[in-house]
């Protein structure tokens, strides 16, 4: 009878501690933040500004599908175009905006092609029609997104060009020409996201299969790209002479602020509880996210790339990388040669692609304070 | 019983008081580190800049811009680096010694940076220094080194800057500082002249072995570097001969039996040599101790068996075979025995070559009227075809099991054959400059 009771009044209590506590020790997520979603207000008219143009966007989407290689290209554009582009077939460049000059030209009638002719003399319209050209000129530089170029082009100069040409048959052709002619510069030879062997090419003919389309990425990567500090820029001359200089300067600096640091062990700023903020919203992340592996550089080929590495680093509240804070926190898959090789990679994509520093939301730097990135090169080997 | 569910109940309430301070208790660490993973990076060279060497004095002048040119092209050459132009340079490297102003190669997106200086030595040698820094990481990598040479050896020197450069930055072995042995070949495709040729990895100082009087095949190098193994017709039937590449004197192999002896490998001990040998429409593989003289048969079938070649351990053998009935490759144990098929897929397989780094055999594959080179691990697995053309055959691998030269050879009748090199990512497909015809390379390990 007692035991009974006992046996009933432990299974009970088992059942209820379960019932409280049992979530604790399931293996599932933390609880997931409240989503939150940045909401600002627009006006109408702003509101139908965003709308229009995602028609063509949306065009841009079907674009993608096709094979990143540039062969397909010429079978589609020979047969509108008589003669004035012959450029287009050729160039090899990875960011080939091929697809998109196909698409306008079984519109425009093969007799009024001039492409001599940029500058048309007719009175632009003003607002409405200045607004929509734009953004089909935005086209071309997502799309370059996926297999970013390291050098990002110098000159970005379809946008005025374009805004200058809003009436829409012939001048498109026009315009079309003139941004395959740009294009062979602006992205260099060999950057690109997959290897294609000699084997893989078919011996004539179609292509079997077309690779699957790329996300599209967010708009942040392509602000991200001029930042980096790609430009050769001439103007920076004047600065290395002052450096030299500044190095003992430095030094000094460092030994104060060292010894201020040892004398006492809890530093300012850390006791200033800054708010967290909310978390950072999934965008947010993923610009992050995009901006880094834009300058992850991998050798397929390598025994680094079977590495596996974390690196923890600090960040500074301007979004810059605190760059003896970068360190290794692990590395799966290779020996320690391979390992170090892997580490230096991913130490040189941070680094690399911080330009003047990251762009992250400063009312949350506790969010982002500290991060650890885990870079995987296991979907890129010898694909 | 009562008293339990009182105790009971107690408990119950005392834990549903404590339960909404606990969500608090987790929360007080705080956010923890931001955690992102990073699946997909870029395949692209990484830029380099390598500016002229500095001149320490007027016997260096002629040199110092050479060298440099030479180690960038290295470098390049592997598909795996771009060299930043000159015209690019912000700030000029005028000391070897003075330090290196980062933010200027920051500003044009040098990733690597080699420095170097070149000097007379009172004994007319020169003096070559170098240093390589990670432009982003504000740091050198690696110690600076100096090699000294002759004048005359200047390229060996520059070879030898970028084999350091090339394996601190991919953490793998190089191959600059190597020769590759090959057929040379002139005339027209039904009389041509084969002979013997060394020359070193991108093609420069060549020299010859032997005369254009008798055929020769299959030069292999021996490990380590000095002797070629190779076949020639000199008697009328194929017989194998070992070379030595500085004296330029040769013997003949000893091989036994009275049938046609070719396609010789070394083992990686250097004191074997494996061939096939055909006797009555019958062709197996063999063994040879060079210390004894003494030859052991390998393979006993029927069928052909042929193209040897070792583990770098030394333990097993893979060779193709057409005992199944279509030409494949197998694997055996070095001392014999039972064989294990690994190549599967459609078309036949040739020619098999065991990786330097022993994860990979490449070999030739002809299917559908093409013929590829291609790499598959040592079960057959993840078989990858990196060429494919009119006639790709004889492929050898770099000391550090990256990059595997062969021959491709044009269609018709003046067509000529030519050595190319291919990553065994299946990228930068190149060919190696030759002023000859030129076919059957193979490669030497790493010079000393």
């Amino acid at each position: 009878m007692t035991t009974g009771q006992k046996i009933s009044g432990i299974g009970h209590l088992a059942l209820i501690l379960i019932l409280l506590f049992g979530e604790w020790f399931a293996p599932g997520d933390p609880p997931e933040p409240p989503e939150s979603v940045d909401v600002s207000m627009i006006t109408e008219a702003e509101f139908a500004a965003l709308t229009q143009p995602s028609a063509p966007e949306a065009a841009t989407e079907t674009d993608a599908p096709a094979p990143p290689e540039p062969e397909p290209a010429p079978e589609v554009s020979p047969p509108p175009t008589p003669a004035p582009t012959p450029d287009p077939p050729e160039t090899t460049t990875p960011a080939e905006p091929d697809p998109a000059p196909a698409e306008p030209e079984p519109v425009a009638p093969p007799a009024e092609v001039v492409p001599d002719e940029p500058e048309r003399p007719e009175p632009p319209v003003p607002d409405p029609g200045a607004d929509v050209p734009d953004t089909t000129s935005a086209d071309p530089t997502p799309r370059e997104a996926p297999r970013v170029a390291p050098t990002p082009s110098p000159e970005t100069p379809p946008v005025p060009e374009i805004a200058e040409a809003p009436q829409p048959t012939v001048s498109e052709d026009a315009v079309t020409d003139e941004r395959a002619e740009d294009e062979p510069a602006a992205s260099p030879e060999e950057a690109t996201t997959e290897i294609v062997t000699e084997a893989d090419r078919p011996a004539a003919g179609a292509p079997g299969s077309s690779p699957r389309p790329r996300p599209r990425p967010p708009q942040r990567v392509a602000e991200a790209l001029p930042e980096t500090p790609d430009d050769p820029a001439p103007e920076s001359v004047p600065e290395p002479a002052d450096e030299p200089e500044e190095d003992p300067q430095e030094d000094v600096g460092s030994a104060i602020a060292d010894a201020l640091a040892a004398a006492n062990p809890d530093p300012a700023p850390q006791p200033a509880p800054a708010p967290s903020g909310p978390p950072l919203t999934r965008g947010e992340r993923e610009g992050l996210r995009l901006a880094v592996q834009t300058c992850w550089v991998i050798d397929p080929g390598s025994p680094a790339a079977q590495v596996v590495v974390t690196v923890g680093f600090r960040m500074n509240p301007d979004g810059t990388v605190a760059s003896d804070s970068l360190r290794q926190l692990s590395a799966t898959g290779g020996d320690e040669q391979a390992a170090r090789v892997a580490f230096e990679s991913a130490r040189r994509a941070v680094l690399r692609c911080q330009g003047a520093g990251y762009d992250l939301p400063q009312d949350k730097y506790e969010q982002w304070k500290d991060i650890e990135i885990t870079f995987n090169p296991s979907d890129m080997r010898t694909r | 019983m009562t008293r339990l569910i009182a105790r009971f109940l107690v408990a119950l309430g005392l834990l549903a008081a404590a339960l909404p301070a606990l969500p608090a208790l987790a929360q007080d660490n705080g956010p923890g580190p931001l955690r992102i993973e990073i699946t997909e990076g870029v395949i692209e060279p990484l830029p380099i800049a390598v500016p002229d060497f500095i001149a320490e004095d007027g016997g260096a002048a002629a040199y110092a811009s050479q060298i440099a040119r030479l180690v960038a092209e290295d470098l390049t050459g592997t598909g795996l680096f771009r060299e930043i132009p000159a015209s690019a340079f912000i700030s000029p490297v005028t000391s070897f010694a003075s330090p290196v102003q980062y933010s200027d190669w920051k500003a044009i997106n040098a990733q690597g940076l080699v420095t170097g200086s070149v000097s007379t030595a009172s004994d007319g040698r020169l003096v070559v220094k170098f240093r390589l820094f990670d432009v982003f990481s504000e740091a050198p990598l690696g110690e600076g080194l100096q090699f000294v040479g002759t004048q005359e050896s200047w390229r060996r020197m520059g070879h030898k800057v970028a084999d350091v450069v090339y394996s601190r930055i991919t953490g793998e072995g190089a191959y600059f500082d190597t020769r590759v042995v090959f057929v040379s070949e002139t005339g027209p495709k039904n009389a041509r002249s084969k002979r013997l040729a060394i020359m070193d990895y991108d093609g420069a100082n060549v020299e010859y072995l032997t005369d254009a009087a008798s055929i020769v095949l299959a030069p292999r190098f021996s490990p380590s570097g000095d002797r070629v193994l190779y076949t020639s017709y000199e008697t009328g039937t194929p017989q194998v001969y070992v070379i030595d590449v500085n004296s330029v004197t040769r013997q003949t192999i000893a091989t036994g039996g009275t049938g046609m002896s070719f396609s010789p490998r070394f083992s990686p001990n250097g004191q074997t040599v494996v061939f096939s040998q055909s006797s009555n429409g019958n062709t197996d593989i063999y063994a040879l101790d060079l210390a004894s003289g003494s030859t052991r048969r390998l393979t006993e079938t029927p069928s052909i068996e042929t193209a040897p070649s070792f583990s770098p351990d030394g333990n097993q053998i893979v060779f193709e075979s057409d005992r199944s009935g279509t030409q494949q490759l197998y694997i055996m144990p070095a001392s014999g025995g039972e064989a294990r098929r690994i190549s599967f897929g459609a078309g036949r397989y040739g020619t098999p070559v065991w990786s330097p780094r022993g994860d990979l055999i490449a070999f030739t594959k002809q299917n559908e009227g093409r013929f590829h080179i291609g790499v598959m691990r040592l079960d057959g697995s993840q078989e990858r075809l990196l060429t494919a053309s009119f006639l790709d055959e004889s492929p050898t691998w770099s000391p550090n099991g990256r990059v595997i030269m062969f021959t491709r050879e044009t269609q018709g009748a003046d067509g000529a054959p030519s050595l190319y090199s291919v990553d065994i990512s299946g990228r930068n497909l190149r060919r190696v400059p030759t002023e000859t015809g030129a076919s059957d390379p193979s490669w030497s390990p790493l010079l000393d």
